[in-house]
């Protein structure tokens, strides 16, 4: 795991998800400084709860309750690209949804994100 | 807003009883200790297993081969630790680690960790719990419990009617469709593993398995049983986790075979705290769960009251 604080990384370059780019305008939603460095940060907006990755390949989000049993993710066990439900150890690499560990079998939605001056945006 | 499901850590870190820095910190994983655990476990293995050669021409052999059966059993320990990711930090070495325990005590790897899921989700439910130990209804059924004779009656059922191609209506609820194959064909795969072993037994005229592996597995269940009725039974059956599991407080050579899960409340409350980290965990948690300061033995002290109360009401 990075050992660089989370203001000094990147976000990721390329949208997370398979989905087409949206076309909605990205938002700020928390200021780099505030991610916790190399581990996930839970952000609500409106009536939606994220997870915020920081990753040693930069910022990655998704949605923040597992879809296996519903548990808030922001909760679980972060290593690397890795988040782990804290319900049932289920997991998913956060830079593409991919689950990669039972019971989670299906991939979680991951979102679109950058960072522009010092704000991670996200087309939500 | 949409909400997680209320679990027990959302509801410790709700009440203050845990906050978000010490769930990062007790959570965190490494090799190390697991290595290091192995390697001692290792070579307790291959003393149980010397003690049984030393003894082989004398009827010695048969405590021999239970203490050595009382270690192969607690296989299911690090198994469970591998099921939850949390033995090693290495994702795949928890995998692998965890196939080869489960070959050890015919515990099908991917099926357990589907199977106790559920037994995370629902926790003691009667009718949910697909692990759930029922309380007996009398000294009979305590003891035929103990026997471990209807666990290896369920256990060898389960194995065939997978290998078989077939699933219990119950174990379809908590295994998704698209894994039903993979369960099935872990299940051949056992099977064919044991053929082959014993195959290659009666090729080589070389029994010796029977005796450090087949016949100590089955003298030492009796023991995981005993050790497994401490975790829930007898606890009320309610969701709450501070009351429906127990903690046991045990010996160091108990906590070294069971990797540290006699902390089992603490384990519920946070199944991604490593065992390593259980006894820290404890010290956070213990004033809001159940503590059996008897350990084991206290355990089934307090079951057999119960037995006893029940059947004091029964004839009233």
């Amino acid at each position: 795991m990075s050992a660089k604080p989370a203001s000094t990384k990147p976000a990721s370059t390329k949208p997370a998800s398979t989905k087409p780019a949206s076309t909605k305008p990205w938002r700020d939603v928390i200021a780099l400084a505030d991610l916790e460095p190399n581990w996930v940060t839970r952000v609500q907006v409106g009536q939606r709860l994220i997870a915020v990755y920081d990753t040693p390949s930069g910022i990655h989000a998704s949605l923040a309750l597992c879809n296996h049993g519903g548990a808030d993710l922001c909760d679980g066990y972060f290593d690397g690209h890795v988040i782990e439900c804290p319900l049932h150890q289920g997991a998913f690499d956060v830079r593409d949804g991919r689950p990669v560990a039972a019971p989670a079998t299906r991939p979680m939605r991951v979102l679109e994100v950058r960072v522009r001056d010092g704000m991670v945006q996200m087309r939500l | 807003m949409t909400q997680g499901v209320v679990t027990p850590l959302t509801q410790a870190l709700a009440e203050g009883k845990l906050t978000r820095e010490d769930l990062k910190s007790l959570m965190q994983r490494s090799d190390g200790p697991a290595l290091r655990r192995l390697a001692l476990w290792l070579l307790v293995l291959a003393v149980t297993a010397t003690l049984i050669t030393l003894a082989w021409d004398s009827w010695l052999i048969w405590p021999a081969m239970l203490l050595h059966g009382v270690v192969l059993v607690h296989h299911f320990s690090l198994q469970h630790e591998c099921v939850h990711y949390t033995a090693f930090r290495t994702r795949w070495l928890n995998d692998l680690v965890g196939q080869i325990c489960g070959l050890i005590i015919m515990v099908p790897h991917r099926f357990f960790r589907y199977e106790h899921c559920d037994h995370h989700t629902y926790t003691q439910l009667t009718g949910k719990d697909p692990e759930q130990v029922p309380m007996p209804r009398g000294y009979g059924e305590y003891l035929l419990y103990l026997s471990a004779l209807p666990y290896w009656k369920t256990k060898f059922t389960e194995v065939a009617r997978h290998a078989a191609g077939r699933l219990s209506e119950a174990e379809k609820r908590f295994i998704p469709r698209e894994e039903y194959a993979a369960v099935i064909r872990d299940a051949r795969v056992m099977l064919a593993i044991y053929a082959l072993i014993f195959a290659g037994m009666a090729a080589s005229g070389w029994w010796g398995l029977v005796w450090y592996w087949i016949i100590p597995v089955f003298l030492g269940e009796p023991v995981m049983r005993f050790i497994r009725m401490t975790e829930h039974v007898g606890r009320p059956e309610v969701a709450q986790m501070s009351e429906n599991t127990r903690t046991n407080l045990v010996s160091a050579p108990w906590r070294f075979l069971c990797w540290n899960m006699n902390y089992h409340a603490e384990h519920h409350y946070v199944a991604s705290v490593p065992f390593h980290a259980l006894p820290r965990l404890h010290e956070r948690l213990r004033d809001h769960i159940h503590v059996e300061p008897g350990g084991y033995l206290g355990a089934h002290r307090d079951i057999l009251r119960r037995i006893r109360a029940q059947s004091r009401e029964g004839r009233e």
